[in-house]
């Protein structure tokens, strides 16, 4: 799937970017709305609409809990988000509701996303008809990179890479193509893989910085998710299994699969 | 769930007084607050209701590495709840008031890690009770 993260931050000028217009979005989010999943959660749905529309109706909108609370769930001026945490919780359910509603109908323009840890939605454009099948989830991992100069951190590259490696391995979601897979890929005996994760890692002391890229080779190479990771080296496996779990999870959430529905071995 | 989350969930857990159910009795104080309407749905006898509660509690830990048979447990309680009148936006408050016992329980000691954890483990939970009061009552 082609995309391109067109959120409402995104445009310089406030307006709507390439081919995406307000008009598309909401008559997407009626959609969204009307259907089995979100007719009978009428809050949910409140809570859809408040941030699409402040979204699209602000050039760089601010939403906060306290405004939501207000108006979706009809708390009082002195509601305290401390001691109640229904609008957090509520997020949650609903980045959930809509993971499970394009799985079950996979947008053909746009996407609402609401990134975890704010509540002002991304509009994701999606070129029509490349809507992917859970069953494209394909990735190939290439061996992460130390950019140090100290060639003993490569074994500590090598290492985070098997420990990402296996830790989405487990995840029946995933088809996940290691380094030693790519000559035969390259050969041409199997499909190639739809995404490419790249990592590279910095050191200075104990702390160390993983910049990771995952990219659509379909896509023509386009970058799907980016993100930086920062840890301090106690203990080198359980920093590397720590990293590795939190970019599994970041992936998963990049790749809109629900976490809930893998089958973990752990 | 990932192994970082299930540790947050089991830690918290772990952190409450062992046999103890005035945490859970608070919990159901906290939810007839914020959502009145369900009161009239607990018909028995609120004390066994905590100990019922604080067992299903106690079984969700134990399972946290068996995402199928948790499915399949919470969609059961998802039907059950079907059957009482429960609706989905009554789900809500019952996330809040799970987050707030623990808040007021262990204070401190309730990181923000372990309320990510109940917050991804609720949307998870609270979901597939939703499945499964859909497949019990298809037309509502």
């Amino acid at each position: 799937m082609r995309t391109a993260r067109l959120g409402a931050k995104l445009s310089e000028s406030g307006g709507y970017p390439l081919s995406l217009s307000t008009a598309v979005v909401n008559q997407h989010l009626d959609q969204a709305l009307n259907s089995p999943l979100f007719r009978n959660a009428e809050r949910q749905s409140r809570f859809l609409r408040f941030v699409v529309d402040a979204a699209l109706q602000t050039p760089q909108p601010t939403v906060k809990e306290f405004d939501i609370a207000i108006a979706v769930y009809d708390r009082r001026a002195d509601y305290d988000p401390r001691t109640d945490p229904i609008v957090r919780v509520e997020a949650a359910r609903l980045r959930a509701r809509l993971r499970e509603y394009y799985e079950v109908t996979p947008p053909d323009r746009v996407r609402i996303d609401i990134p975890k840890g704010r509540y002002v939605p991304s509009f994701i454009q999606v070129e029509a008809g490349t809507a992917p099948g859970v069953s494209d989830l394909s990735i190939l991992v290439p061996s992460f990179r130390s950019l140090s100069p100290d060639p003993g951190d490569q074994s500590f590259c090598d290492g985070l890479t098997e420990e990402v490696v296996h830790k989405l391995a487990q995840d029946h979601r995933l088809r996940v193509v290691p380094q030693s897979a790519a000559t035969w890929l390259e050969q041409g005996k199997a499909t190639p893989p739809r995404y490419l994760l790249e990592a590279s890692v910095r050191r200075a002391g104990a702390e160390i910085r993983v910049t990771l890229h995952l990219m659509e080779l379909t896509g023509g190479g386009a970058m799907h998710f980016s993100n930086i990771y920062h840890a301090t080296i106690n203990d080198i496996f359980a920093t590397q299994e720590r990293l590795a779990e939190q970019i599994r999870g970041d992936l998963i959430e990049a790749l809109h699969i629900s976490n809930a529905g893998s089958e973990s071995i752990h | 769930m990932d192994s970082i989350t299930i540790r947050h969930l089991r830690e918290s857990v772990a952190l409450l007084p062992t046999g103890d159910l005035a945490p859970v009795s608070e919990f159901y104080r906290r939810l007839f607050e914020l959502a009145p309407e369900v009161r009239p749905m607990f018909t028995r006898e609120m004390d066994l209701q905590a100990k019922k509660f604080s067992d299903m509690l106690a079984w969700v830990i134990a399972h946290l590495e068996h995402p199928h048979e948790l499915c399949q447990e919470m969609r059961a309680l998802g039907a059950r709840h079907n059957d009482y009148g429960v609706k989905v936006d009554q789900y809500g408050p019952l996330g809040s008031a799970l987050i707030w016992m623990f808040q007021r329980t262990l204070g401190e000691r309730f990181t923000p890690e372990m309320e990510d954890a109940w917050l991804e483990f609720y949307a998870f939970a609270s979901f597939e009770m939703e499945r499964g009061s859909r497949e019990a009552a298809p037309s509502r």
